[in-house]
């Protein structure tokens, strides 16, 4: 009983994990290459599940499809934003002030979306949201096998397209240092871009799958984007294996806790975690070795 | 126009003010602005003269209410030690978390300090014995009126009274925060904030003076959560939200980091904005947001850089004060 109870709460957890690892992905692309935090990212994934609401519900189409349909809703928003705040601010050269662009980005994109879909939460269902498929006592809903494959394969791919494309080595380079990516004649600007395109879809697609768990009111992002943030620091900033490893230890704590503790506990917990970790290990569970420039 | 000058014409501006603007809307405004400010001043202590990145402000302010308030409410103990007592903890609570963070760095600290005050609110939410949760206190009375030989001077259950008593509190700070800048502390705290390896290597203990600067910091945002405690009378842990964080980091940059007329100016605007927005209805939030990030857009330093500018160019021939 008790053993499939675990097992149980297990695959929960790695589902909601997997999905926090597609949020703090982002986080942690942004910071590796911009050193700046991102408070506008929730909000691509209210966004996100947003559009996959209502592509689902005006047009008719099938969950997957828009899975898809948020994705491009976050790139292309993604894109509209940092072209139009955040490039023009980074010229400034000062680092508080992106810091808090995010927070006016962000408290405007919640308040449009207060405007047009209301304070009321959206029911999200899927069709499959009541399949459920049993294997040895466990149950496993279609949704969440849906969500295991399609995260997966995209860390997969990201992962991949970090490691051995030259865009995504050129990537690593910028957030090793940049100026000397610079004097190699790598276009910053247009990493930039690409970096936030990114991890703008990235939130998009999660806040599609993370939805049906959500409560899904226009404020519903910044819960999600608390917990992506200790992911990130408890993976070390910037570090992409160390995020997985985070994203998938978060949402198996958020499982468990919910299950043995109390559901209130959660965040106690991540962020007692979390301080833990700085107070230990500051520079992450995997830690790369980084100089500091006296 | 000298200091002392200034301090007059700000003092005699503080006074007039709620006899302007003599309705129950404006002089709670009047309140809110004052007690914004308060806490801006806590955080450009910490960030504008040590430069650490406190996202966790709003901890310190929450604590500040609900230990004042939960002392007056459960023990029964007098407001003004209840108060001595809610700065006090606010203000330990700053040094916990500066002693741990105090080898963090940009924004492991910021990171750092959001989780802390993502954890007091979570524990004000789910202490329910203690603080009823989510169903929050109700009936906090404000402060006992001052009676001197007799007669009420004071009493705080009026608004005007009651704007008095945060303000003055609120000019008292700025004033003793304004010597202590201006003073040799001040040179130790932004010669660290511009350089901690420098600083370091001329002898000062960089580490005891930013723990000393988040204490400072932390307890004057505890004041602030004691007054604004017993002003609303009811206390839900929703207004110490991690989000209150960043609206008070936005006042102090939009008014200008590392001054402390700035935040001051900052905390006015930004508090303001959304009441005069009113008219705009449902969106009002949504230019708010837009001006937030207009502001850091063109007025990178802030409204007292602003400032600054414009009066250059009114008198383009004399020096810049």
């Amino acid at each position: 009983m008790t053993v499939t109870i675990v097992l149980q709460q297990a695959i929960n957890g790695v589902v909601l994990g997997s999905l926090y690892v597609l949020v703090a992905l982002g986080l942690t692309l942004i910071y590796g290459v911009l050193v700046q935090i991102n408070f506008a990212h929730a909000d691509f994934v209210t966004l996100g599940a947003f559009a996959a609401y209502f592509f689902m519900h005006l047009v008719g189409a099938s969950y997957i499809l828009s899975i898809g349909v948020a994705f491009s809703v976050g790139a292309i928003l993604g894109w509209m934003i940092n072209a139009s705040i955040f490039t023009p601010l980074r010229r400034k050269g000062n680092e508080l002030l992106p810091l808090i662009a995010t927070i006016g980005v962000s408290v405007m994109m919640q308040n449009l979306m207060l405007a047009w879909f209301g304070p009321i939460p959206y029911a999200f269902e899927t069709q499959y949201s009541n399949q459920v498929v049993r294997f040895a006592g466990i149950f496993v809903s279609w949704q969440n096998v849906i969500i295991i494959i399609v995260s997966s394969m995209t860390i997969a791919l990201l992962y991949a397209f970090m490691k051995f494309t030259f865009l995504g080595k050129a990537l690593r380079a910028v957030s090793q240092d940049h100026e000397t990516a610079g004097l190699m004649g790598i276009n910053q600007n247009q990493l930039i871009m690409l970096t936030f395109v990114i991890a703008s879809a990235l939130a998009g697609m999660a806040g599609a799958m993370l939805a049906p768990v959500l409560v899904l009111t226009p404020f519903a992002g910044t819960s999600v984007i608390v917990k992506a943030f200790a992911i990130v620091i408890i993976g070390g900033f910037g570090n992409v294996e160390g995020t997985i490893l985070a994203g998938l230890i978060v949402g198996l704590i958020e499982s468990y806790t919910t299950q043995f503790l109390d559901p209130g506990l959660i965040d106690i917990v991540v962020f007692a975690l979390l301080l833990l970790m700085l107070a230990i290990r500051p520079t992450g569970l995997i830690s790369e070795r980084r100089e500091e420039n006296v | 126009m000298s200091r002392r000058m200034k301090y007059l014409l700000a003092a005699l501006s503080v006074f007039v003010l709620p006899l302007i603007f003599n309705d129950t809307y404006w002089r709670t405004n009047l309140t809110i602005c004052a007690i914004n400010v308060l806490l801006t001043l806590g955080l450009d202590f910490i960030l504008g003269y040590t430069g650490q990145l406190n996202l966790g402000h709003s901890a310190f302010y929450g604590l500040g209410a609900y230990v004042s308030t939960l002392l007056i409410v459960k023990l029964g103990v007098p407001f003004w030690v209840a108060f001595v007592a809610g700065i006090g903890f606010a203000g330990l609570a700053g040094m916990f978390l500066s002693l741990f963070a105090v080898r963090l760095r940009g924004h492991y600290l910021a990171i750092a300090s959001l989780g802390f005050a993502v954890i007091v609110y979570q524990i004000l939410l789910n202490w329910i014995s203690l603080t009823q949760g989510p169903l929050g206190i109700y009936g906090i009375s404000p402060p006992p009126a001052v009676v001197i030989a007799g007669r009420v001077v004071a009493d705080f259950r009026s608004l005007t009274a009651f704007f008095y008593l945060v303000s003055g509190f609120t000019f008292l700070v700025y004033l003793l925060l304004n010597q202590l800048v201006r003073s040799p502390v001040g040179e130790t705290l932004t010669a660290i904030r511009e350089d901690e390896i420098s600083a370091a290597s001329l002898g000062i203990n960089c580490a005891a003076w930013k723990v000393f600067a988040f204490v400072v910091g932390s307890a004057v945002a505890g004041a602030a959560g004691c007054f604004y405690a017993s002003f609303v009378g009811t206390l839900v842990p929703d207004a110490f939200y991690v989000t209150e964080a960043f609206n008070v980091l936005a006042m102090v940059i939009v008014g200008g980091v590392g001054t402390l007329i700035g935040p001051v100016f900052g905390a006015i605007f930004l508090t303001l904005l959304p009441e005069v927005l009113r008219g705009v209805g449902d969106l009002r939030l949504v230019v708010y947001g837009a001006a937030l990030t207009f502001v850091v857009l063109f007025m990178p330093g802030g409204l007292i850089q602003a400032a600054h500018l414009v009066r250059e160019k009114l008198r383009p021939s004399g020096p810049a004060s």
